[in-house]
């Protein structure tokens, strides 16, 4: 018997579940497509390129486009996952030889893994399209872009929606959980700016850095928008901006690590 | 050779004990029951045989291989859930043609189970359009894909029709004169159980009350079923039912049914003249036989019972 088998049909078992009908995905690529189509270029001209090649990327996977993709994935990981464990299925996929962490490993691939190349596909391909010389000269600013927008909200809420799609064992409020959180961390994130205006300390804003890194990507590109904190606006170095996406990241890790340690030794059915 | 060997194995939930100090054997080749009252333990053991739950306490050993997440035992454990757990938008025959390839199997295994379980009308069917008892059947089908050595089934029979169950019943026992297949089966359907299970534990409590064959329980717990001829049966079953080591009285049109309990039949037998005397009755015969399992479930849950009120 190969061992790899179980795995690929447990997968695409996953991906007939997750994918079956693709209604955020056409919604979102049609969203996309009109983003593509009736994007200003002319609205970024007072830029720096670097700036430019962060702003543009930024409204392409702007909060509408970003929205949809956590849903979807919400929907995966929440959903897929926890109709899997509330309808008894993970109980069949428990009798297959495959390890308990391959089982979510394929869950997860489907569910995160394809629903990311999706968002990727969509936006590399307009990238090219819209502004090559953008990608071509500034690889390392889309890239950061990118790998913030993609720490948070989309990966920290689907770490957090793991674990309480586990622990709950009922998607349908994990997944509810999941919108909360993000329609929350929208919230925050302006009450925030407004801490630090308040107290006039950064530490707030250097705090929401850790858990939302863009912030600090767009303070870094961008400055401060006129915010003045005893006379002076908190725009982190560039090495400091690598220290918070680090620390996004670490988080995101963790909440993952403990998903599949819980997964893997606790996970009673 | 014991393939499931478990060892006072303990669980709970929260408060709520589930099983508590368990201990349970099954031999190569036998089909044991597992039987017992509602929230006797039986679902949370067979669990924990599956490696879905972990023991609080407890050794539990299936193929001398710990359960808890192990791939190398699957292939040789068959599961039938009470309640049958599928992706429901595959159809009936793709899904199989998918498990074959998990375990390694050639497709036409999977047109074999269905024949074995007779479902090859159901073929193009979706899951999520099978009936309960299709369904139940479909479970039987996927346990057998792999061809497994043993087979755990926690109610196989609950959603099927009576030919239906007739039908899983002498699959079972073709399996295991034919392929040497071992069975525990959890069942609340004695006179089934009773059909093919060569020995039985009672569950009650987390606990085994006891194990055995239906003999050998008989034996040990002194239980008898005892057949009173009598021309006035109502007045002397309604005595009858007032003695304390009785545990059933059936009264019908020619005589009484008496399952008696913990070695009393010496007892019923003293008592009976002196009841029929009572009753007015005149006795025609007495025949002892062996409880049958429904008179040993009915002991557990009374001993249970007991227990609760002490």
């Amino acid at each position: 018997m190969r061992k790899d088998r179980p795995f690929l049909e447990i997968f695409t078992y996953a991906l007939d579940e997750d994918y079956r009908f693709p209604i955020l995905e056409i919604f979102a690529f049609l969203f996309a497509l009109g983003t593509f189509v009736f994007v200003d270029l002319g609205a970024y001209s007072g830029q720096t390129k670097e700036a430019l090649a962060y702003s543009l990327v930024s409204t392409l996977c702007g909060y509408p486009l970003l929205f949809i993709f956590v849903v979807l994935i919400l929907k995966n990981v929440a959903y897929g996952l926890g109709s899997d464990l509330d309808r008894g299925v993970m109980q069949t996929l428990f009798s297959y030889p495959l390890k308990r962490r391959y089982i979510l490993t394929a869950r997860l691939l489907s569910g995160l893994g394809v629903a990311l190349l999706l968002f990727f596909g969509i936006q590399i391909f307009g990238l090219f399209l819209l502004a090559p010389d953008v990608i071509l000269t500034y690889p390392s600013t889309v890239f950061l872009t990118y790998a913030a927008q993609l720490c948070s909200p989309v990966l920290l809420l689907a770490g957090l929606v793991l674990f309480f799609t586990l622990r709950l064992k009922r998607g349908g409020l994990a997944l509810v959980i999941g919108v909360v959180l993000f329609l929350a961390g929208l919230i925050v994130s302006g009450f925030v700016t407004s801490i630090a205006y308040g107290t006039g300390s950064d530490l707030s804003l250097k705090i929401w850095a850790v858990i939302n890194p863009n912030s600090a990507l767009q303070r870094y590109y961008m400055g401060t928008s006129g915010f003045l904190f005893g006379g002076e606006s908190w725009v982190p170095s560039f090495s400091e901006l690598l220290l918070y996406l680090g620390a996004g990241y670490l988080i995101v890790a963790v909440l993952f690590i403990v998903g599949y340690i819980y997964f893997d030794r606790r996970l009673e059915i | 050779m014991s393939l499931i060997l478990v060892d006072d194995l303990a669980k709970s939930y929260g408060r709520v004990v589930a099983v508590d100090g368990l201990s349970l054997r099954v031999e190569e080749g036998s089909i044991m029951g597992l039987i017992g009252p509602n929230g006797a333990g039986k679902t949370t053991t067979i669990k924990i045989i599956l490696g879905l739950l972990k023991p609080n306490r407890g050794f539990v050993r299936v193929f001398d291989e710990e359960p808890w997440d192990n791939p190398d035992i699957k292939p040789k454990i068959g599961v039938i859930y009470e309640r049958a757990f599928f992706p429901s938008r595959h159809k009936v025959f793709d899904y199989l043609k998918r498990v074959c390839r998990i375990f390694g199997k050639p497709e036409s295994r999977a047109r074999e189970v269905l024949a074995l379980t007779r479902l090859e009308d159901a073929h193009d069917r979706s899951v999520k359009a099978l009936s309960a008892g299709m369904l139940q059947k479909f479970a039987v089908a996927h346990a057998l894909i792999k061809e497994p050595r043993l087979i755990i089934a926690d109610e196989p029979t609950s959603n099927l029709d009576p030919e239906a169950r007739g039908e899983l019943l002498d699959l079972i026992l073709k399996l295991r004169r034919d392929e040497n297949v071992t069975f525990l089966i959890s069942s609340h359907i004695l006179p089934e159980l009773s059909r093919v299970c060569e020995s039985v534990a009672i569950i009650n409590k987390g606990k085994v009350w006891a194990a055995g064959s239906l003999t050998e329980l008989s034996e040990k717990l002194g239980a008898r079923t005892m057949r009173i001829s009598t021309d006035n049966p109502e007045a002397l079953g309604e005595l009858i039912r007032k003695l304390e080591y009785v545990s059933r009285v059936e009264i019908d049109g020619r005589g009484v049914s008496v399952g008696v309990v913990g070695g009393e039949d010496e007892r019923l037998y003293e008592d009976v003249p002196r009841l029929a005397k009572k009753a007015e009755a005149k006795i025609v015969g007495i025949e002892t036989g062996t409880a049958s399992l429904e008179e040993l479930f009915r002991l557990a849950v009374k001993s249970g019972q007991g227990e609760e009120r002490r």
